[in-house]
């Protein structure tokens, strides 16, 4: 009988890049965080005339593409690849030389704008081989991979809104089991048209601004991005010299069968995630000094997420950061990830913007409109999503 | 690690049963072949369908009410690796990994349809939470009780090989004590369009010409569990991915190479009628006897790997290899898979 490690081993982040609404790179992501910048915008990629919603966190392609080749077989890949290799860029800054034994990345619809196109050009003989060729969800992690020319498996977790969560947190727990020592772990999804109109036909998605945990909050507004972290083995960085940005303590995750979109009000599913995340990382809840919540600002997900924090906690600040930028889906726990590294590498509390009023169903210490200076230790980041997945991390301050 | 399998399902166009399957796979026989319509373009195309009563045991749940063919396949292949296995696993420490390459695309289709034709506000709210990916996963976790881990992966023709590794890291963690691995696949028209296009589907004029893969659909299940014993997965080579064609052989080499190809009594391979056979058969040379379950199944790509690994099972069990006179020497065989969107990997088994 095989057994995991007596000692399980510790696991450090050594690397980070992101691209979000919030901005390219780690240095726009924390100036934009610590100001609350509302960055949802009119969307303009497709007709929103019939939808409830129109608005979106949006990447600027005109600043995504800025100095890329677009030889020809560079335009032929999706604007998530692009994410991606920019994402995997930064990381490599910081990780120069970081060679992942696997790869885990999340995402929900990988370059299904591609596919959108085939269907619709399909009768009119205006397909393209290409479209079909870099529509599959491997395909934008792929790309980048090629493109710094890494040779790693890729494990592609389409776990809903909680793929990204799950992603690192897998990748956490088998470098952790000594399954591997190097694992690049994150997630990315691009805004498509069908996925938006999903959430706007079933009224999970808002005419109005995201508000999340506020008491007239109407729903959630999509968002898009990528973002990678370097996982590895917390002896080995050291023993090499590489700075260690966080180590990640605690992954949970968790299967609310409640409803296929839904969760239940009980807020059970949630919980078990948060439980188990700060079980195996040997902490109490007390040690959690702020909570990066799922928070899509709908009624169901806010209430029972809410209810789970408040019985887990006293009265831990939390925010949800889909407020500034949307909610990116397959890419959304990566970002949180990153936002959580940033909070608790710099010590303040990101904000919760839009918010007007306490939903007086919820008793939770939300950080309202702007961000906080904080001295914390521990940070629970959480992603829930479509299936009933639900996932939660903690990292730690080195 | 090694991970012992023990219980395992599939449905197939062929059925259902594992033993009666496999007996009409050594005797030759390969699913009935049936032509699909696109109405969008006019277009036909060759395939192999599941039987409509290879799914008919399944038992009634509100989960499977509006589900696509996907659930249902992969609700049954679930079910049926769970009763082979004759032991009920405890639900609380088991975990569900899925694999699945284009997932509900009969109602992601449907979906978009609507949009395109009718605009945004004719859009279905019961239609889209059916296209996500990790939908069935969710039905499936949701009939059997579990609340613990599940994971649906996403890749190629490849992807379950990802997906037992996710597992193999699963039952390695300790985070749990068993994992039902699920594959399945669904066909629909747009699925079939999108390979013809992309020039990899065989011309629905020429059926015996063997070139091109002929699309089907069906799932594949196996229980597995962290105690040695009976048929184990010795070892997952999560592979890599080829960045160009040409490089297809020397990864499949290098995975080869990984499970110890020199001690194998056979493989299982993924050869489907496109590039992948001329790779696939340059890697594996004359060194080993080698089986090829699409050629009779076709490709049900996210599922294939789990049907790949069930024949190999089989191959161990009762000593033969379709196709082949000789029965089987030893008691270690291969599965081997190249996608046709890059991927590739590769596992090892062993009877004890």
């Amino acid at each position: 009988m095989n057994s995991p490690p007596k000692i399980p081993r510790r696991v450090a982040i050594i690397g980070a890049g992101v691209v979000s609404p919030l901005g390219l790179g780690l240095a726009e992501t924390l100036q934009s965080l610590r100001t609350g910048t509302d960055c949802v915008t009119p969307v303009m990629a497709f007709s929103v005339e019939k939808t409830r919603c129109k608005t979106a966190g949006q990447i600027s392609d005109s600043r995504l593409l800025e100095g890329v080749n677009r030889g020809r077989r560079n335009r032929r890949l999706h604007r998530a690849s692009y994410m991606v290799i920019a994402a995997l860029d930064e990381l490599r800054s910081q990780a120069d030389g970081f060679k992942p034994e696997m790869v885990m990345v999340g995402t929900t619809s990988g370059g299904m704008t591609f596919g959108e196109r085939f269907y619709r050009t399909l009768g009119n003989g205006g397909c393209s081989a290409a479209l079909i060729a870099n529509y599959p969800p491997q395909k934008q992690i792929i790309d980048a991979l090629e493109k710094f020319g890494i040779d790693a498996p890729a494990q592609v977790i389409a776990n809903a809104c909680a793929s990204g969560t799950n992603a690192i947190g897998h990748g956490f727990s088998a470098i952790r089991a000594g399954q591997y020592q190097r694992v690049l772990a994150g997630g990315y999804d691009a805004l498509s048209e069908l996925v938006f109109v999903g959430f706007d036909s079933l009224q999970a998605s808002t005419p109005e601004k995201c508000r999340p945990f506020d008491a007239k909050r109407s729903g959630m507004v999509l968002g898009e991005g990528a973002a990678l972290v370097a996982l590895e083995e917390l002896e080995s960085a050291q023993q090499r010299g590489a700075e260690i940005l966080a180590e990640i303590v605690g992954y949970g995750i968790s299967t609310d069968n409640h409803h296929l979109t839904q969760p239940n009000p009980d807020g059970s599913g949630p919980r078990r995630a948060m439980e188990q995340a700060i079980g195996r990382a040997n902490l109490t809840p007390e040690r959690i000094g702020y909570v990066n919540a799922h928070g899509t600002a709908t009624v169901f997900n806010d209430a029972a997420e809410g209810k789970a924090i408040e019985q887990m906690f006293s009265d831990v600040p939390i925010s949800s950061t889909k407020s500034m930028m949307g909610h990116s889906l397959g890419a959304a726990g990566a970002i949180v990830a990153i936002v959580s590294l940033i909070a608790l590498r710099h010590q303040f509390l990101p904000p919760n913007i839009n918010f007007r009023e306490p939903d007086p169903e919820l008793r939770l210490n939300i950080v309202a409109n702007e961000a906080r200076p904080a001295e914390f230790d521990c940070v629970l980041s959480n992603s829930f999503g479509f299936g009933g997945t639900n996932a939660s991390i903690v990292l730690r301050k080195m | 690690m090694s991970s012992r399998i023990t219980g395992l399902s599939w449905v197939t166009p062929l059925g259902s049963g594992v033993d009666s399957v496999w007996q009409r796979l050594l005797a030759g026989e390969r699913a009935p072949l049936e032509k699909l319509a696109n109405e969008q373009n006019g277009a036909s195309y060759l395939v192999h369908r599941v039987p409509a009563d290879a799914t008919k045991n399944l038992p009634p749940h509100p989960r499977l009410r509006r589900a696509s063919a996907i659930s249902r396949f992969a609700a049954a292949a679930g079910l049926g690796a769970i009763a082979d296995a004759k032991v009920t696993p405890n639900l609380e420490r088991t975990a569900v990994v899925f694999a699945i390459s284009n997932g509900g695309v009969i109602y992601t289709r449907r979906f978009y349809g609507e949009i395109v034709k009718s605009g945004a506000q004719s859009a279905s709210p019961l239609l889209f939470p059916e296209t996500v990916f990790n939908a069935p996963a969710s039905h499936l976790a949701a009939i059997l009780g579990i609340c613990g881990a599940s994971y649906t992966v996403v890749g190629d023709g490849a992807v379950g090989v990802l997906g037992l590794k996710l597992a193999d890291d699963l039952l390695a963690s300790g985070e749990v004590d068993t994992c039902l691995v699920v594959a399945a696949e669904e066909i629909d028209p747009l699925v079939c369009e999108a390979y013809r296009q992309w020039r990899l589907l065989r011309n629905a004029r020429t059926p015996e010409s063997g070139h091109g893969m002929v699309v089907s659909e069906g799932a594949g299940a196996v229980l597995l569990t962290r105690n040695a014993g009976g048929c184990q997965i010795e070892k997952v080579d999560p592979g890599s991915n080829f960045f160009r064609r040409a490089e297809a052989t020397g990864k499949l080499r290098r995975t080869l190479d990984r499970l110890g190809v020199e001690t194998a009594s056979f493989c299982i391979g993924s050869a489907n009628g496109t590039f992948v056979d001329a790779a696939e058969r340059r890697a594996l040379g004359q060194n080993v006897p080698a089986y090829f379950p699409k050629l009779a199944l076709g490709d049900s790509i996210g599922a294939s790997v789990l049907w790949q690994l069930i024949a190999a099972v089989q191959a161990l069990r009762t000593g033969r290899l379709p196709g082949s006179v000789e029965p089987v020497r030893g008691r270690r065989g291969l599965v081997l898979a190249c996608g046709v969107n890059q991927q590739i990997g590769g596992l090892a088994l062993c009877f004890d």
